[in-house]
């Protein structure tokens, strides 16, 4: 298929920043580069403006300032020929439509051919084998959200935007998925992008974490992740590993208590 | 700031499971049989065995007007709602227009059919054409103000999921908002069954030769009080057989029981928006009513256009008594339609608190409540007045029954939306019944019952012009009536433009007192 | 008839094939082929109509070359509107809904009388009688709001303070009579009365007629224009009246019988029928009728109908009645 051959796009945000109405920044003038192939984490303090950076990248908000470019294209032109998926936060799933049905929805939406074959290897690659025909009310919150990845990969996208995808699912499957996603992404060739609040999860996923100050968000800390591949959980343990995830951590502890002296302060 | 009610809404089911309800059933029977027997000098009841025996007799008469007035609710039914979708569907696709859409549709619904049937019967000339058009007139608004609620009913991230496909509103109206206003549809349909059937009997009063409403005309004409009744029986009958059907076709069909949304919340803009939509919809329905008249060509005798109704009430010599007239006729209206319209609103949330507090009653009560929501005001209008005389009272309670059950439903659901874990909190306090009542159960009842208190005003205008025209001969509705018969047309469309607007201003008046107390009470429904 | 494209009623209505014919330049000076016209009924189909049931029945209208078909009227039915727009070639009115009309601009004139007397009666019971307008002072009368000028009238005539009356509204129903509400009701000789007899309650009606209320009841109404240029289908319809109700006069029973045979579905009954029809005869016909032919008039009933409508409030003059077709009827 053509999507597989071009390679990934190269994301890159100029002077990117958003002023909600009613005066709340939420995003102050960020330059940045994601870079083709790789797959990037954002981490960062609980509203701090991650998933409004999210959104911004898939042209969902419209920047206050700056711009967004995906492989030289603007988010809607990406968007109008299905270069994109976004997994939300919430899973989003249509409740009268069935597991697989969602699935087929998406390529529906994004005109692509819609293979049952290749949808049903993604429900058993997201652990739901079993599941294809229930609806998401008889799914548990981590099911839903693994059905949210599947039908956020099925368009087989240039670029993938993920935002805390994994917060209900439980922790094995979580860890089962953290060593099967990476591999999808390389062999689909995406750009990823993961907001996330787990420190370890960002580190073993991604090629590169990110840490953002608190609102508005600013970059603190960009950290190269280097780490061989494919990953597994015992790397967390691994030397090289525990450092990198306590470099994060004591980014993010930096950011926060500098953030909490002026507001100690008022 | 949708009354989003599209998860975990129980409908309120009128399934009657439990033997009390049963119970209840027999006894209002009983007590029905006995005053039919006792009654029978002053012809006002039909005891259900002499309506049963009626029925055995003339079943053949009753079969063939029902299926001529069923199949008449039948298209207009199907018109009606087909045009609450297209209203619906354009307010989705261009969200500016939302306002004027349902702006004017407010405006037509609030027509008072006394004087929309001849007019139609003379555009129509002889046929369906005016029973099959009251019908959809009855219907398009109770669909599509659920409907254009359903169509907002769905999380903003489901929009967000189609726009990351780059899809637009489009997509979104066919894969997101047409399913998820599906319940809203359904709940609509449920009341529509019955207004359908109401429309096209209203519409035989224009010059039909079968149907039901010429039998009942026949039957209060002739004294028949078994017939008079069995009429009555029979239309309430197929009134919550419709109603029924489509909660059991929803059911089959929806995930979720379809939701108890009566009427949309109101929205609040900024004085300039308001203004210029206002200003808009009227200008709308002056070009709409001048353009008809052109275009059809109608004879300047009976069409009276805009011009000519500012003419008859400011210009002509005889203009100060035609305001005298109809002022001292809405006043009259006025008398009876405000009392009526308060004491049904506070007896229907009144009656739902009880009930809240005496579960075990509700059984009885619901089903009954739903079922009765579905009379046709045609064949209750006589019988209220039978009971209850032609004076005051009557008409009174009349404006109130119909503006009861529906409010009754809206506040026993609104009573039923308080979140369990509030109640967990108010018995960790150990708070009592009352006090849960008047903290929790209250407030959150008060978005549906002004959902109800606002569509009871165009249905309490609907109640007392036919009170008024079939029973008492008092007010704006035999004004009307009475316009009609002595072709004081120029009298006829003032009134029907007076009554329109009132109706739609007394909607907008319980709109702004909605939207003050719910600031106060619910801030998160505005 | 108007030419504009849009018009629907040049589409839809019966009227149609006459407008194609006149636009075209043939005036229909005989009703050759069958031509379909409308007869508009004042109220639902009952013996009320039986003389027009008769003429269909018996095809007299077919030989005559017309087409008849009798649309119904209803609590809530136009009946004048119909014949303005051509929808019905003539309308059954009353010279006081007539006179109406015309004040505000319908070109009418009244083409013939079915009912002589008016129809207005005062029913009461026998315990509690009224006999003659005098008995009304102290009474409570049952009557709809809308007739206080009848009641109006039928006191001056006969010199009555209608201040002394109680007046109770109420429509369409005996019961408030039956219930003792009231003491006595306004109604139509032919239809509370009779149901009140039917349910086995003795009743007496005092003819509002026979006390000086003098206005012509279902009369024949048709346009001037109509009346210029349709003469020989409205001569036809006429004749057929004519023959129908002479025919209906002869049998009352089976005028009633045929009413619920052609209308099945109007939930009548037969036996109110019959009665209903035999009451109508003395107010259809009379001497004068007798006399000249059904649906006759003279200058001196035009005379008194005008002094009863001014107690009205209504100014009419003797050219509201044009005698023309039904003289054409009666010379063939």
């Amino acid at each position: 298929m053509p999507p597989d051959r071009t390679p990934p796009p190269e994301i890159v945000c100029t002077g990117l920043g958003k002023t909600f109405q009613g005066g709340t920044e939420a995003v102050q003038a960020l330059d940045l580069t994601f870079e083709s192939g790789q797959t990037t984490a954002l981490v960062g303090p609980s509203g701090c403006g991650k998933s409004t950076l999210l959104r911004m990248i898939a042209g969902l908000e419209e920047p206050s300032s700056g711009s967004v470019s995906i492989g030289g294209a603007a988010p809607l032109e990406t968007r109008k020929r299905a270069g994109l998926s976004v997994a939300f936060q919430d899973p989003s799933l249509l409740p009268w439509r069935s597991v697989h049905g969602n699935i087929a929805l998406a390529l529906k939406l994004a005109r692509k051919p819609v293979d049952s074959h290749s949808i049903d290897q993604l429900i058993q690659l997201v652990g739901l084998d079993g599941f294809a025909d229930a609806r998401p009310a008889e799914l548990s919150g981590g099911m839903r959200q693994r059905a949210a990845i599947a039908r956020a990969l099925a368009t087989r996208p240039g670029l993938l935007l993920l935002d805390e995808p994994f917060g209900a699912v439980d922790e094995l499957t979580r860890q089962q998925l953290a060593q099967d996603l990476p591999r999808i992404w390389e062999a689909q060739g995406t750009t990823t992008i993961l907001v996330t609040h787990s420190v370890s999860e960002a580190v073993l996923l991604s090629d590169r974490v990110i840490v953002l100050s608190p609102r508005p968000a600013r970059i603190v800390t960009d950290i190269p992740i280097v780490l061989p591949r494919p990953r597994t959980q015992e790397m967390a343990r691994d030397r090289t590993a525990a450092d990198l995830i306590e470099q994060v951590f004591s980014a993010l502890s930096d950011s926060k208590s500098e953030a909490e002296k002026p507001l100690a302060a008022q | 700031m949708t009354l989003t009610a599209e998860r975990g809404l129980r409908l309120l089911r009128p399934r009657i499971r439990r033997p009390d309800a049963w119970l209840g059933i027999i006894v209002v029977l009983l007590g029905w049989e006995a005053a039919g027997h006792v009654l029978t000098d002053s012809y006002v009841v039909a005891a259900p065995s002499q309506i049963l025996l009626y029925l055995a007799n003339e079943w053949q008469l009753m079969l063939r007007a029902l299926w001529v007035t069923l199949g008449n609710a039948t298209a207009g039914f199907v018109l009606g709602n087909l045009a609450a979708l297209v209203l619906a569907a354009l307010a989705s696709a261009w969200p500016r227009s939302e306002r004027v859409v349902t702006g004017l549709a407010l405006i037509v619904f609030c027509l008072p059919l006394v004087a929309t049937g001849p007019i139609l019967r003379v555009f129509f000339g002889p046929g369906n054409g005016p029973q099959i058009v009251l019908a959809a007139l009855a219907v398009y608004y109770t669909t599509l103000i659920p409907l254009l609620v359903g169509l907002r009913a769905a999380p903003d991230s489901w929009f967000d999921l189609v726009r990351s496909y780059g899809r637009g509103r489009f997509s979104a109206l066919v894969h997101v908002r047409a399913m998820a206003a599906l319940p809203y549809l359904f709940t609509g349909l449920q009341i529509a069954a019955p207004a359908a059937f109401l429309g096209a009997m209203v519409g035989e009063f224009t010059g039909s030769e079968r149907g039901m409403g010429v039998l009942t005309i026949r039957a209060l004409r002739a004294l028949d009080v078994e017939m008079t009744w069995a009429l009555a029986t029979v239309a309430t009958a197929v009134a919550i057989l419709a109603y029924l059907l489509i909660g059991a076709l929803a059911r089959r069909i929806l995930l979720e029981d379809p939701p108890v949304i009566l009427a949309m919340p109101t929205q609040a803009v900024g004085a300039s928006a308001a203004w210029r939509d206002t200003g808009l919809v009227v200008l709308l329905v002056l070009l709409a009513w001048a353009g008809a008249i052109w275009l059809f060509d109608l004879n300047a005798f009976f069409a009276k256009g805009p011009i000519d109704v500012v003419e008859a009430l400011f210009v002509d010599p005889d203009a100060a008594q035609t305001r005298a007239a109809l002022g001292k006729a809405l006043g009259e209206t006025a008398m009876f339609l405000i009392p009526g319209y308060l004491a049904g609103l506070a007896a229907g949330a009144g009656l739902a608190m009880l009930l809240t507090l005496v579960p075990a009653l509700s059984h009885t009560a619901m089903p009954l409540a739903i079922a009765l929501r579905s009379v046709p005001i045609v064949t209750t209008a006589p019988l209220v007045v039978l009971l209850l005389g032609r004076g005051a009272i009557g008409t009174i309670t009349l404006v109130a029954i119909m503006v009861f059950f529906p409010t009754l439903v809206a506040c026993l659901h609104g009573l039923r939306q308080t979140p369990g874990q509030i109640f967990d909190v108010f018995d960790s306090f150990a708070a009592g019944p009352l006090t849960r009542l008047f903290r929790v159960r209250i407030p959150a009842m008060l978005p549906a019952f002004f959902a109800a208190a606002r569509m009871a005003v165009p249905a309490s205008v609907l109640a007392i012009t036919v009170a008024e025209w079939l029973a008492t001969g008092g007010g704006i509705g035999s004004l009307m009536a009475l316009s009609a018969s002595l072709s004081d047309y120029d009298m006829l469309w003032s009134s029907v433009v007076l009554v329109s607007v009132l109706s739609a201003l007394g909607y907008a008046l319980v709109a702004f007192v909605e939207q003050h107390v719910l600031t106060i009470y619910a801030p998160e429904q505005i | 008839m108007t030419h504009t494209p849009l018009s629907r009623r040049n589409f839809l209505t019966a009227g149609a094939a006459v407008a194609g014919v006149s636009a075209l330049g043939f005036k229909p000076t005989l009703v050759q082929a069958q031509t379909t016209v409308s007869l508009q009924l004042s109220w639902l189909h009952s013996s009320q109509f039986a003389g027009s049931y008769i003429a269909l029945n018996r095809g007299w209208w077919t030989e005559a070359g017309l087409e008849v078909s009798l649309l119904p009227g209803g609590p809530n039915a136009p009946v004048e509107p119909p014949v303005v727009s051509g929808t019905a070639l003539v309308g059954i009115s009353a010279a006081d809904y007539t006179a109406a009309a015309v004040a505000e601009g319908a070109p009418f004139k009244i083409l013939g009388v079915a009912m002589q007397k008016n129809p207005f009666v005062i029913a009461s019971l026998p315990a509690n009688p009224v006999n003659e307008p005098a008995d009304l002072v102290g009474k409570r009368i049952g009557m709809a709001l809308a007739n206080t000028p009848v009641l109006q009238a039928l006191c001056s005539l006969n010199g009555v303070d209608i201040n002394g009356i109680d007046i109770v509204p109420t429509q369409y129903s005996a019961q408030p009579l039956l219930a003792g509400e009231v003491d006595c009701l306004l109604c139509w000789e032919t239809d509370l009365p009779v149901a009140m007899t039917m349910q086995g309650v003795d009743n007496l009606t005092m003819l509002m007629a026979d006390h000086g209320y003098s206005v012509h009841s279902q009369t024949y109404i048709a346009t001037e224009d109509t009346l210029a240029n349709r003469r020989a289908e409205l001569v036809a319809l006429m004749s057929g009246e004519v023959r129908g109700w002479e025919a209906y006069r002869a049998d009352t029973d089976a005028a009633a019988a045929l009413t619920l045979e052609m209308y099945p579905d109007a939930g009548l009954d037969l036996e109110t029928q019959k009665l209903q029809a035999a009451r109508q005869v003395p107010l259809m016909f009379s001497d004068l009728t007798d006399a000249n032919g059904f649906g006759w008039w003279t200058d001196e009933t035009v005379a008194a109908n005008i002094e009863t409508l001014a107690l009205l409030g209504r100014t009419v003059t003797p050219d509201l009645w044009d005698r023309s077709i039904l003289e054409e009827v009666h010379a063939a």
